[in-house]
Order: structure tokens, then C-alpha cells, then sequence
């Protein structure tokens, strides 16, 4: 094994993860906040933004009750070492209405409520983006 | 010394939250490593890699990041300084701060100032002790350390 393997060299970069899935495909729920983690560790600037059925992860109660695995961590788990990690959460204010979500149901993890052209302005802007 | 069985060390200097933990060496380098806290929190430890030597890296920026199967995150700086070399064994063989993680440091750091500046923004003793125990029982945090 080299030891190129062992060492980070990468410069720091921006990057959006844009989170469409929810609680109805709970396997896919998990792995973006691990890798927005791991990303945020290696320097990048990572921010996710909750969009279509994404939004629910948001909503109090969700996260908290929803695994990816059976018997595995809940998913606010994997969001808040996501977080811990300098990760930045944003949420799709227009997605909130067909979820039946009102502010006051979002969970205090979300950084900010954002407009669909602010999701453009972050694609448009990062140095990659990432779809979940 | 422990608490819910994580064991501490009360001559190693610690960051506010005890994820690392840092020793000055005789050279006047600074050994980083991850708690037995810390090792419990993330489970088996699959993948660690350690900044290039010879980078900087300001307060804030980590050292290292480290990867189990359910936790991924970094391993903090709190001072600014240089990586001088990973701990080859430990990267090789993750599993070591798992094992050992007092005995395992992650990678080697030169402070950009003095050893004692750098130290200075940690804690230990007995005010370590204390903060120690209280991030434990705060977050229920057992001991899950594997078998050496």
C-alpha cells in the first residue's frame, strides 16, 4: 500500500450535496451526510441542501425515528456528525408546503430556509455538486 | 483513572470536547491522538489519513480525518502548526486507536510557536479530569474499546 494513501493533499474546494431523498427510501439517507462529513474534514466547504422529499429529514420527529438500516444509527445521528464536521444545512422553503411542514417543525440543525434560486446560485457556484 | 470506562491520563492536554489528545515530545514536536472517548464514539476505525507532511495547518484546520462504518469526522486542530509525519502503524492499522489509543498518536505536529503557546489552548490535570468525567455521564458515553 503507498503511503499516497495515507496523506491528504487535495486543496480546499466548495461542494453542494443536494439531498432529494426521504424517509421512503431510507437506505439512501444516510451516506450523504457521512460523505459530506469526510469531505468538510478534508477541508472542503460542504453544504447540503434539503429538497423534494429531502425536506422530511428536516422535520422534527423524522430524522430522529428513521435508520437506514435496521438497528442502525438514526439518521440525526449521521446529521449531526455531518454538522460537527462544519457541514451547513440548507433548507427548500418552497418544498415546505407540499410536505405539510411549517417552520416551527424544522429541526434546529438547519443553518438556513432557502429559495429555489439560491439551490441554482449554489450549483452554479461549487466547485461540484453532488446528487442524493 | 476512568470514567464509565473510558480511561484518562491526567499528564496528556486535551481539547474542550476530549476527542484529541496531545503530548509534547522531547524533540519539541507535539503528539496528536484520539481519546479512548472518542475511539468509543466512533466504533471500529476503518480508515485514517493524515494531512501531507509539511502543511500548515492554522487553528481549526484538521490534522487528520478518520472513517468507521458509522462515523466519519475529523481529527481537530487547535493550535497552528506544520504536520511533521503520520503514525505509519496506525495508518496501516487503524484499528490500533481502537486498541490502544494512548499508545497510538496519529500524526506529529511542529507548533508554529512556542510548545507552551500551543499547550496553552488545551486543558489537563485535574481540570481535565474533571471535564473528562463530565462529557461522559453529559453523553452517556460507555467504553468500547476492543481487545488489545
Amino acid at each position: 500500500m503507498s503511503d499516497s494513501r495515507h496523506y491528504l493533499d487535495n486543496d480546499e474546494k466548495s461542494v453542494v450535496i443536494v439531498m432529494t431523498s426521504g424517509p421512503s427510501q431510507r437506505h439512501r439517507c444516510a451516506t450523504p451526510f457521512y460523505i459530506g462529513a469526510i469531505m468538510a474534514s478534508m477541508d472542503a466547504d460542504v453544504k447540503i441542501f434539503f429538497t423534494m422529499e429531502g425536506v422530511r429529514l428536516c422535520q422534527k420527529g423524522v430524522p430522529e425515528q428513521l435508520t437506514a438500516l435496521d438497528g442502525g444509527k438514526t439518521i440525526i445521528e449521521f446529521m449531526r456528525d455531518a454538522k460537527a464536521a462544519g457541514v451547513r444545512f440548507y433548507m427548500c422553503r418552497p418544498a415546505m408546503p407540499g410536505y405539510e411542514i411549517e417552520v416551527d417543525d424544522v429541526i434546529p440543525e438547519v443553518d438556513e430556509m432557502s429559495s429555489g434560486g439560491e439551490l441554482a446560485d449554489l450549483i452554479l457556484s461549487s466547485d461540484k455538486a453532488l446528487f442524493f | 483513572m476512568e470514567c464509565n470506562g473510558c480511561e484518562f491520563r491526567s499528564e496528556l492536554y486535551y481539547d474542550a470536547d476530549y476527542q484529541i489528545w496531545v503530548r509534547a515530545e522531547e524533540d519539541g514536536m507535539l503528539a496528536v491522538g484520539m481519546t479512548d472517548i472518542s475511539q468509543s464514539i466512533a466504533g471500529k476505525i476503518l480508515h485514517v489519513r493524515v494531512r501531507k507532511p509539511g502543511t500548515r495547518r492554522p487553528a481549526g484546520k484538521p490534522v487528520a480525518t478518520i472513517e468507521s462504518g458509522k462515523w466519519a469526522g475529523p481529527v481537530p486542530n487547535l493550535f497552528d502548526c506544520s504536520i511533521v509525519d503520520g503514525n505509519i502503524t496506525v495508518l496501516e492499522d487503524p484499528s490500533l486507536l481502537n486498541r490502544q489509543p494512548y499508545m497510538s498518536w496519529i500524526a506529529r505536529v511542529a507548533p508554529e510557536g512556542t510548545v507552551e503557546q500551543a499547550l496553552s489552548v488545551l486543558v489537563t490535570g485535574d481540570v481535565a479530569w474533571a471535564g473528562y468525567q463530565a462529557r461522559c455521564r453529559r453523553d452517556g458515553i460507555q467504553c468500547k474499546r476492543l481487545p488489545a
